[in-house]
C-alpha cells in the first residue's frame, strides 16, 4: 500500500514538473488537419474541462495541473473498479 | 492522435465512426471475457496505477520537428504490464476520461480512438510474444518492446488516416502519407519511452510485471 501511494505521489510530481515543459505545438493528427486546411465543425460535446483547463482558474499552470490531477484520480478510481470487477469471477456475491 | 468529432463531417465519416464503434465494442467484449478468464490473481492495483500513469503521461506532449508534437500513447506499455486484454480495457478507461471530461477525442469518434489506441495497443502484445518466444528474459525482449511500440503507433496512425480521410478533399492520398510521416517520428519517442520504462521496471520491481508472467504462461488466443 505504501509503495502504491509513493507511485501515485510520483505521478503527481511528474505532472507538476512536466506540465510547464510540455510542447503546445499541434500533435501529428492536428498538424495533418491544419496542413490540408480541413475545417472542423464545432463539437457537440465540449467536455467539462476542455483542453485540460479549469475555466474558473486564471493561472494556466495551476488550472492544467488541477485538471491533470483530477483526471489522474478519475482514471485511478475507474481502473480500481475495473480491476475489482475483473477479479470477482470466482467469488460470487449473492445479494 | 485523438480524432475529434469536428472531423466527422459527412455521411462516409459518420458511417466509419459507427463501424469503428462496433469494431471496438466487439474487441472490448472479447477482451473483457478473456480478462475475466485469464487472470488468476488480482491485478487491481497495478491496473489502476498504470492506467493513471498513462493518463498523466499522455498530457505531456514532446516536440518532434516541423512545429509538431507527439505524446506517449502507452498501449504497448500497458500490454506488457497487464497483458493484452486488461491493457485494452485500461486504455479504454483513459480514453473515456479524456473524451468525457477534457474533450480530448470525440464522443462519436470514440470508437475510432478506442480502436486506434486501445485495441491496437493491446494487440501489440502478441507481436512481442511472437518475437521473444514468450520469454521476457530473452535478449530480444527490450528491442522487441521498442519495435512493437513504434509499430503500434504506426498502425494506429494508419487506421486513423483511413478513418479521417472522408473529411479531406484528397482523401487517403494525403492522409495516409502525412499521418505515417509524423507518426514515424512520434513512434520513436513512444518506443524509447516504453523501452526505458519497461527495462527500469524490470530491474526495480520484477514481481509486479503481470503481463510478463502472462508472457511466460503462454496466453491462449
Amino acid at each position: 500500500m505504501k509503495k502504491h501511494l509513493a507511485v501515485i505521489a510520483a505521478i503527481m510530481v511528474f505532472l507538476a514538473v512536466f506540465i510547464p515543459l510540455a510542447s503546445s505545438n499541434p500533435d501529428g493528427l492536428e498538424r495533418v488537419v491544419e496542413t490540408f486546411g480541413v475545417e472542423e465543425h464545432a463539437p457537440f460535446w465540449n467536455g467539462l474541462m476542455s483542453d485540460y483547463a479549469i475555466a474558473a482558474i486564471g493561472d494556466s499552470y495551476v488550472s492544467t495541473l488541477l485538471a491533470g490531477v483530477f483526471g489522474t484520480f478519475m482514471v485511478l478510481l475507474l481502473g480500481f473498479l475495473l480491476g475489482k470487477a475483473m477479479a470477482s469471477k470466482k467469488s460470487k456475491i449473492l445479494e | 492522435m485523438h480524432i475529434p468529432d469536428g472531423l466527422i463531417t459527412n455521411t462516409p465519416s459518420i458511417t466509419t465512426a459507427i463501424a469503428m464503434w462496433i469494431a471496438s465494442l466487439t474487441f472490448l467484449a472479447w477482451s473483457w471475457k478473456k480478462a475475466k478468464a485469464t487472470y488468476s490473481h488480482s491485478i487491481t492495483a497495478l491496473l489502476a496505477i498504470s492506467s493513471a500513469f498513462v493518463f498523466a503521461a499522455q498530457m505531456i506532449n514532446f516536440p518532434i520537428a516541423f512545429g509538431t508534437s507527439g505524446h506517449l500513447v502507452g498501449g504497448t506499455f500497458l500490454a506488457v504490464l497487464l497483458g493484452p486484454y486488461a491493457a485494452m480495457l485500461s486504455m479504454t478507461i483513459v480514453l473515456l476520461m479524456q473524451a468525457f471530461f477534457f474533450a480530448d477525442g470525440g464522443i462519436l469518434a470514440f470508437g475510432m480512438n478506442a480502436f486506434n489506441m486501445a485495441v491496437i495497443g493491446g494487440l501489440s502484445f502478441f507481436l512481442i510474444k511472437l518475437f521473444t518466444r514468450g520469454s521476457s528474459g530473452s535478449r530480444r525482449f527490450i528491442p522487441c518492446v521498442f519495435v512493437a511500440s513504434w509499430l503500434s503507433v504506426m498502425a494506429g496512425a494508419l487506421v486513423a488516416a483511413l478513418e479521417i480521410s472522408p473529411a479531406f478533399a484528397d482523401g487517403i492520398m494525403v492522409t495516409v502519407p502525412s499521418m505515417l510521416f509524423y507518426h514515424a517520428i512520434i513512434g520513436l519517442g513512444e518506443g524509447a519511452i516504453t523501452a526505458v520504462l519497461i527495462s527500469s521496471l524490470q530491474r526495480v520491481q520484477p514481481a509486479i510485471m503481470g503481463g510478463l508472467t502472462l508472457l511466460k504462461e503462454k496466453t491462449k488466443l
